[in-house]
């Protein structure tokens, strides 16, 4: 008996295979509408795409029908974002379908404004988290198409001003289908591989179709989780696309977006140059100014003739001697002087002095006699004599009038 | 010199001109700083003359390891 499967295992099996291929999982897919039922109870809408070959079964739930704008009717041109998934029990697979707008330039414009809201309401173009690009950098990281002109201006870029400079190039295509997923791919495998210090985002012009995979949410996401700093510079200086804008810098041109990544640097080498050159000149000048302090302070006599710090205290000394000397020899000139003075003074009062010029000295019981009325007759009296003492008896006195005192 | 990249060091490198010029340090710290100066700049010239000119596209192997192939840009 041959080996067999049941039915719901092959659909099974088909389904896992859908579910697994990564293209599936999102894409953007232009159609012209068919078959367009709206269910009012489920709020579902169900309708086919096809174009002039083909054509496709498409279900949009209730939950997403709050993102189309428009009023779809059969024979529109539509453009919708969704994933593909096998529906098992009939075995049929179909679109589920996230968004949907009209297609034609009027209608994408619509779309990138309706976007482009809702990413800046998200906090996407938020300037406040946007960072500084390093000042000095030497890895810089490239997303872009190898073979597009945008890397041949980079990398002449980048050579001319830094030589040494290591460019990381993560290719991708840079319109197409495709082009969204890859740019991601890139800026994520170069967060990953870490060694970029700065990631520019390129292209070159192009009409706004061609432009439209930097305006994916899957690049403004990539470009918005990046830890390392990112510069975009896609189309003409005239575009600005959502990956310009959630970039941490926006450069007019793919030259531009190098000059900005990469500093000039002979000028750098220059500025290096220049500090060494300041630092060993200050330094220079600083040693020398304390050396010729220390010169001038050792000139001074001091250390010239050590011995005359020597000479000088002896010389102190010996004025101080001398001066000492002198003042004494002045004060025992002074003192004998004025002992001699005060001799003599003393001398010339002597009593013994008196005497001797002929004078005596009446005294009553040893108190010297001043005045007549001290004594009276009769009284005794002892005149001393400079040879001698007398005693006589006052037999008379008289008031005599000698001084007009 | 670990955990120094090129523009602190440019960065500190600046702050020691400007310390050394502003001639308010004693000498035995304007030695020590003229020092770490000079190891400073030596570092710097190195850094300028190290990072190799290539270009290469970054690739992720099958095995998911990346692997940087030269380019003949």
């Amino acid at each position: 008996m041959q080996e067999y499967i049941t039915v719901s295992m092959l659909n099974a099996y088909i389904s896992r295979l859908f579910d697994q291929d990564e293209f599936l999982q999102e894409f953007w897919l232009k159609g012209e509408l068919s078959g367009f039922r709206f269910y009012k109870q489920s709020g579902h809408s169900y309708f086919s795409l096809k174009d002039k070959d083909a054509t496709i079964n498409c279900v949009m739930f209730k939950s997403r029908m709050h993102t189309v704008n428009f009023q779809p009717e059969d024979g529109m041109e539509v453009l919708l974002r969704g994933y593909v998934s096998v529906y098992a029990r009939q075995g049929k697979y179909q679109v589920y379908v996230e968004e949907m707008i009209p297609y034609g330039t009027g209608s994408l414009f619509l779309y990138l404004e309706k976007l482009k809201a809702r990413l800046a309401e998200q906090g996407y173009f938020d300037a406040a988290r946007k960072r500084e690009i390093p000042r000095i950098v030497n890895r810089i990281g490239v997303v872009t198409s190898q073979d597009g002109a945008a890397l041949q201006d980079i990398l002449r870029v980048i050579r001319q001003r830094h030589p040494g400079a290591q460019v990381i190039v993560a290719h991708s295509s840079v319109q197409g289908s495709e082009a969204p997923r890859e740019l991601a791919a890139g800026v994520r495998m170069l967060n990953e591989h870490g060694l970029a210090e700065v990631i520019i985002m390129a292209r070159g012009g192009g009409s706004l179709e061609d432009l439209m995979a930097f305006n994916s949410e899957q690049v403004v996401q990539a470009v918005y989780t990046s830890k390392i700093p990112v510069i975009s510079a896609v189309g003409h200086e005239v575009d600005v696309t959502f990956c310009d804008l959630v970039a941490d810098l926006r450069a007019a041109t793919p030259t531009q977006a190098a000059q900005f990544a990469v500093p000039d640097y002979t000028a750098v080498q220059k500025h290096r140059d220049e500090l060494t050159l300041r630092m060993n000149r200050c330094m220079q000048r600083l040693l020398a100014n304390r050396l010729e302090r220390l010169d001038r302070c050792l000139m001074r006599k001091v250390w010239t003739q050590p011995q005359g710090v020597a000479k000088k205290q002896a010389d102190r000394l010996t004025s101080c001697q001398q001066r000492l000397g002198a003042a004494m020899l002045e004060k025992v000139k002074n003192d004998r002087h004025r002992f001699a003075l005060t001799a003599q003074g003393l001398d010339n009062m002597s009593p013994l002095k008196v005497l001797a010029r002929g004078y005596a000295i009446a005294t009553v019981e040893g108190a010297v006699v001043r005045r007549i009325d001290e004594v009276s007759e009769g009284d005794l009296l002892n005149i001393e004599m400079i040879d001698g003492r007398l005693t006589a008896v006052i037999e008379g006195k008289e008031k005599i009038e000698r001084w007009k005192g | 010199m670990e955990g120094l990249n090129f523009e602190s060091a440019m960065a500190r490198l600046e702050e020691i001109v400007e310390q050394l010029e502003s001639g308010e340090l004693s000498l035995e710290s304007s030695l020590a700083i003229f020092e770490e100066g000079v190891r400073l700049s030596l570092y710097c010239q190195q850094e300028l003359e190290k990072t190799d000119g290539k270009v290469q596209r970054l690739l992720r192997k099958l095995n998911g390891e990346f692997a940087l192939e030269d380019m003949e840009a």
